[in-house]
């Protein structure tokens, strides 16, 4: 049976550095794709990538696992994905019209969009249109659940934050994307309907 | 029962976490609130267009016209050399020093691996001066994927230029405190650096960037012996 996560660090902390490779390979794609999720642009998701892991490698040794590994993994990915927004935000300049209606999000890509390059599908452009354009907390519980197919309770220990706070984001991120997507014509089964009282 | 109580709910059977009790409950509501029910309808059918997002391949070694991706897994490996780099560095006599603005690094005997280390900063200083008369000349972008509009020249300056006021405060602070620092964060600093170098096969602004910001790691590593 293979090694678990904690066996690998219980490994590294030892003294034995090639435990490290083996949980690079488990999570360097999951922990990727996830990047890429949510910055948009996949020569970023490389590049925090690389750098998620290298900062793990080095503070892997006083890592106390009052979280699981992988969830420090996350927070140190979301971290490094956060810093980077926040800088994207800083030299972007903003154009009046590239403004989202909603939330004043400058526009994200400097680079053709991937999906310009890589994917052809309406669908799949409206749905990373839309998700691009959501709330950076709302888009991080919808990365981590829709497509990490994470557990609420590992994204509250990833966020930090209290449960009912994961699905009360989710919730409002789902609603968002509803509304992103029916204005840009792709048709839900049923209407979004009125808020709730 | 209130619709906003049993949001949350409407959550955990949608994701399928809701134990059998709160999937009853909701049921239940379902059954007599039109509303939610459109909701959970939306939002399954939601979920199944979310679906249609692909994640591209993310491993395009042959992607025309981009640098080769570089592959994470030797990390440990590499880390691993300077680890080794680490602890012959003092018994090699070799040292790196940052002065007037350069690098040097005097080699000792049999430093093998600080010669390959210096190479290697040799060359990032070069590419980096590459991309400066580039810019300077604003002849082409820096990479095929930025266009060539002002707006990212511009900003790679700037990332530039960041970059090394950053190294620059980094150097003044790690004269200030020396002795603050242990011989393991010492030796972390360097697999660090290490694992950097390895992976810097591209030359985008951010690759050349983060090269300068990592050598300011081995200056403070090496200053702090
Ligand atoms: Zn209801």
């Amino acid at each position: 049976m293979a090694a678990t996560d904690e066996e690998l660090v219980d490994a590294f902390q030892a003294g034995d550095l090639s435990a490290f490779d083996d949980l690079l390979r488990r999570w360097e794609r999951r922990i990727q794709a996830a990047i890429y999720r949510v910055m948009g642009t996949e020569d970023e998701a490389r590049d925090l990538c690389q750098e998620t892991f290298l900062k793990a490698y080095r503070a892997l040794g006083g890592f106390k696992r009052e979280a699981r590994f992988s969830s420090w993994l996350y927070q140190i990915a979301l971290n490094l994905c956060r810093d980077r927004m926040r800088r994207r935000k800083g030299r972007t300049l903003v154009s009046l019209d590239a403004l989202d209606e909603e939330g004043l999000t400058p526009p994200r890509r400097q680079d053709p969009s991937p999906l310009d390059l890589v994917e052809a599908d309406t669908l799949s452009r409206a749905v990373a249109a839309a998700i691009e354009g959501l709330p950076d907390e709302q888009r991080e519980v919808i990365v981590l659940k829709e497509y990490q197919d994470l557990t609420f309770l590992e994204i509250a220990e990833i966020l930090d934050v209290p449960l009912s706070t994961v699905k009360t984001r989710l919730y409002r991120g789902l609603g968002q994307l509803r509304l992103r997507l029916e204005r840009q014509g792709i048709r839900s089964a049923a209407p979004v309907p009125a808020p709730l009282p | 029962m209130d619709c906003a109580i049993v949001r949350d709910e409407m959550m955990e059977v949608l994701y399928a976490e809701a134990t059998p009790e709160t999937a009853r409950r909701v049921e239940e509501h379902l059954a007599i609130c039109v509303t939610c029910r459109d909701e959970m309808a939306g939002l399954r059918h939601l979920r199944r267009d979310l679906g249609a997002w692909k994640v591209p391949p993310l491993a395009r070694s042959a992607h025309p016209g981009r640098p080769r991706r570089p592959s994470l897994v030797p990390l440990a490996a590499a880390a691993g050399f300077v680890l080794a780099l680490g602890a012959g560095f003092a018994l090699s006599g070799s040292e790196l020093r940052f002065e007037r603005g350069v690098f040097t690094l005097r080699l000792g005997r049999g430093a093998d691996a600080t010669r390959e280390l210096a190479s290697a900063e040799e060359r990032h200083r070069r590419e980096i001066d590459e991309l400066r008369a580039q810019l300077a000349s604003a002849v082409r972008p820096a990479t095929e994927s930025a266009a060539a509009d002002p707006g990212t020249v511009e900003q790679f300056q700037a990332l530039l230029r960041e970059s090394e006021e950053r190294q620059a405060r980094r150097l003044e602070s790690s004269l200030r405190d020396l002795s603050a620092r242990t011989e393991t964060q010492r030796r972390y600093d360097l697999a660090r650096v290490s694992a950097g170098l390895s992976y810097l096969d591209g030359k985008t602004g951010q690759h050349v960037a983060r090269t300068t910001e990592l050598m300011g790691y081995v200056l403070q590593a090496a200053e702090k012996k």
